[in-house]
């Protein structure tokens, strides 16, 4: 007891404590019959969290290179205390994180909690998100398997595709014309490196923000009379109640589903039979399946990219495009487009899954 | 003894339910019965942690919330005039 | 007419003078750093060298992969015994492909695209037939080349 007040003391004489707790005291969230929706962005935070502490372990013991990787892992999981438990745990919050990232990206977009003054967080968010997927993408390609292989070739060819910078991009992440030693150790450096800094750097800054702003209110509760609850305690309790339960679903799917190992990767073997990317890249692949082999004269898979691309483009920059929302006007239209987005998304995924 | 009974039990299951998978290259789940039972005996105790930390949190925030029921009660109190 | 004071106070000047050298300085050092991020592309080879001891003697109506450059090859002997070299690789998705001997047909497993024994790009999504090569068997040397470029066997 002596302890703790001698420690108080010496923090008390050098910070203003009671600064920081009016400011928590301060820190309220709005109650509303949408509150739920705000947690959604607390369980990815608490995911990637996960993430980098499951990865950081099992970087002590990953070799990024042609030769070693898929040893290095079938290691990991045969002979580490625990290593099959480890690697499951981050495959399935990896899996998790980026579910629930696009159920929080869903929500924001059709509470438009983007409209104005806070573009920059759906801008920040948007991002995010992107980066999530080509971590997915990286971290599925550093277990060189024939699988992760042939998905690499197909993606990274994909964005090769796109006119002008395609061939420029497309040389850029494969580090030379086809996928290779050299592409492993650079996918190895975006997802322990690249990435990380630059998830920390955007989580920071999209935080900071949603604090400047205060929690988005969708418009229909705007003008009611609602209650405000403090965050610390109770909203934070709240909060770890539910990570407590997200972390014991990771843990139990980790346990229950650990995922496969390939062949490793032979670049002269025939591609495996029924490959299929990770399931959040199916709407893309099926998309592009809808696309015949030329069109018009064009290559449909050209067409089909660029097309894509448009669609990718407006979503991230929907703020700015929906004015209404922003003057705080009702805006039905953008609903219809939030939520063909997410009809189309789910639909081509699932369709994605099943064919 | 219900240590063994139960051990025996499960692995009775175990067995049948791996003769029908099929065969896998690599093991990415200790194989042997013995380590399974101990991982999903973990899984069951990892739970049970879970579980009783939730309930303890939201005692807690009953707690918290009461407080600040009270509190907020006192303060609308205070805000009426005193006829002296 | 002379003008008598600048047009340009030494502050404009100095601003400018200091923006101008802090972007050519950092896009100097970028560019630098991009230069070397950026892979030195190697393109693909114009020919390989194969043993033809490996090749030749393998059954009618069946393939064998060799290298070209990082992409695989396939060495194809079709059931009246003539032989051909081609890219292995889709042309839609830069899949590897294989050989099915039953229907004398190549397979790309990633799309279910299909190719006739000519690389005639016969069903499913690919766009355009497969690449073929050019074989030059030269004493104990199966060359395989590219179309279109000329070698000669004796100086290999």
């Amino acid at each position: 007891m002596r302890m703790k007040a001698a420690w108080q003391n010496w923090l008390e004489e050098r910070y203003n404590i009671d600064e920081f707790k009016t400011f928590a005291a301060s820190k309220l969230v709005p109650s509303h019959r949408y509150e739920i929706w705000y947690f959604t962005g607390g369980i990815v935070l608490f995911l990637f969290i996960m993430q980098f502490i499951t990865g950081a372990a099992l970087a002590l013991y990953y070799i990024p290179h042609t030769e070693y990787a898929h040893k290095s892992i079938i290691e990991i999981v045969t002979k580490l205390h625990a290593g099959w438990f480890f690697r499951s745990l981050h495959y399935w919050g990896a899996q998790l994180a980026i579910a629930v990232l696009f159920i929080h990206v869903f929500s924001a977009l059709l509470l438009k909690s983007y409209r104005k003054p806070r573009e920059l967080i759906w801008i920040s968010g948007c991002k995010l998100l992107g980066i999530s997927i080509f971590f997915g993408l990286s971290g599925y390609f550093l277990l060189w398997d024939e699988r992760a292989f042939a998905a690499v070739r197909v993606a990274t060819g994909g964005a090769g595709d796109l006119p002008l910078i395609g061939g420029f991009i497309k040389t850029f992440l494969r580090g030379g014309i086809d996928v290779t030693g050299e592409t492993l150790t650079r996918f190895y450096a975006f997802h322990v490196s690249i990435l990380p800094l630059v998830t920390i750097f955007l989580i920071v800054m999209h935080l900071f923000l949603v604090h400047y702003h205060g929690m988005g209110l969708p418009r229909s509760e705007e003008n009611r009379k609602h209650g405000e609850t403090p965050f610390f305690p109770n909203i934070f309790y709240k909060d770890l109640m539910i990570w407590l339960v997200v972390l014991g679903i990771v843990v139990t799917m980790a346990t229950l589903l650990p995922p496969e190992i390939g062949k490793q990767a032979d670049p002269l073997a025939p591609a495996p039979e029924n490959i299929k990317p990770e399931w959040y890249f199916l709407f893309l692949f099926q998309t592009l399946k809808l696309f015949p082999g030329t069109m018009l004269g064009f290559n449909g898979e050209t067409i089909a990219i660029i097309l894509v691309s448009f669609g990718v483009l407006f979503f991230f920059l929907i703020p700015f495009f929906d004015r209404k929302s922003s003057r705080g006007e009702k805006s039905p239209l953008f609903t219809g487009i939030g939520l063909a987005y997410m009809v189309y998304f789910i639909v081509m995924t699932i369709i994605g899954f099943f064919s | 003894m219900i240590r063994k009974f139960m051990l025996m039990i499960f692995f009775v299951i175990i067995e049948t339910t791996t003769a029908f998978a099929n065969q896998i290259s690599i093991e990415v789940f200790p194989s042997t019965p013995y380590d399974r039972y101990i991982i999903y005996e973990m899984l069951a105790l990892f739970w049970a942690g879970i579980i009783g930390l939730v309930i303890i949190i939201r005692m807690k925030l009953k707690e918290i919330e009461r407080i600040q029921r009270m509190e907020s009660t006192e303060k609308e109190e205070k805000k009426i005039p005193l006829l002296d | 007419m002379r003008i008598t004071s600048s047009l340009v106070t030494r502050r404009t000047f100095l601003n400018t003078l200091f923006g101008g050298w802090l972007l050519a300085f950092f896009s100097g050092s970028l560019y630098s750093l991009i230069k070397f991020a950026f892979p030195t592309i190697d393109k693909e080879p114009d020919f390989v060298v194969l043993f033809a001891r490996d090749f030749l003697p393998i059954a009618p109506n069946s393939v064998k992969s060799f290298a070209w450059g990082g992409k695989v090859g396939l060495f194809l002997k079709k059931t009246n015994g003539a032989i051909f070299a081609l890219k292995g690789v889709c042309t839609h998705m830069e899949c590897n492909i294989t050989y099915k001997p039953e229907e004398k047909k190549f397979y790309c497993a990633c799309h279910k695209g299909w190719f006739d024994d000519n690389g005639k790009n016969i069903e499913g999504p690919p766009p355009k037939p497969l690449e073929f090569f050019d074989i030059i068997i030269s004493n104990e040397n199966l060359i395989i080349v590219k179309k279109g470029v000329n070698i000669d066997p004796a100086k290999i």
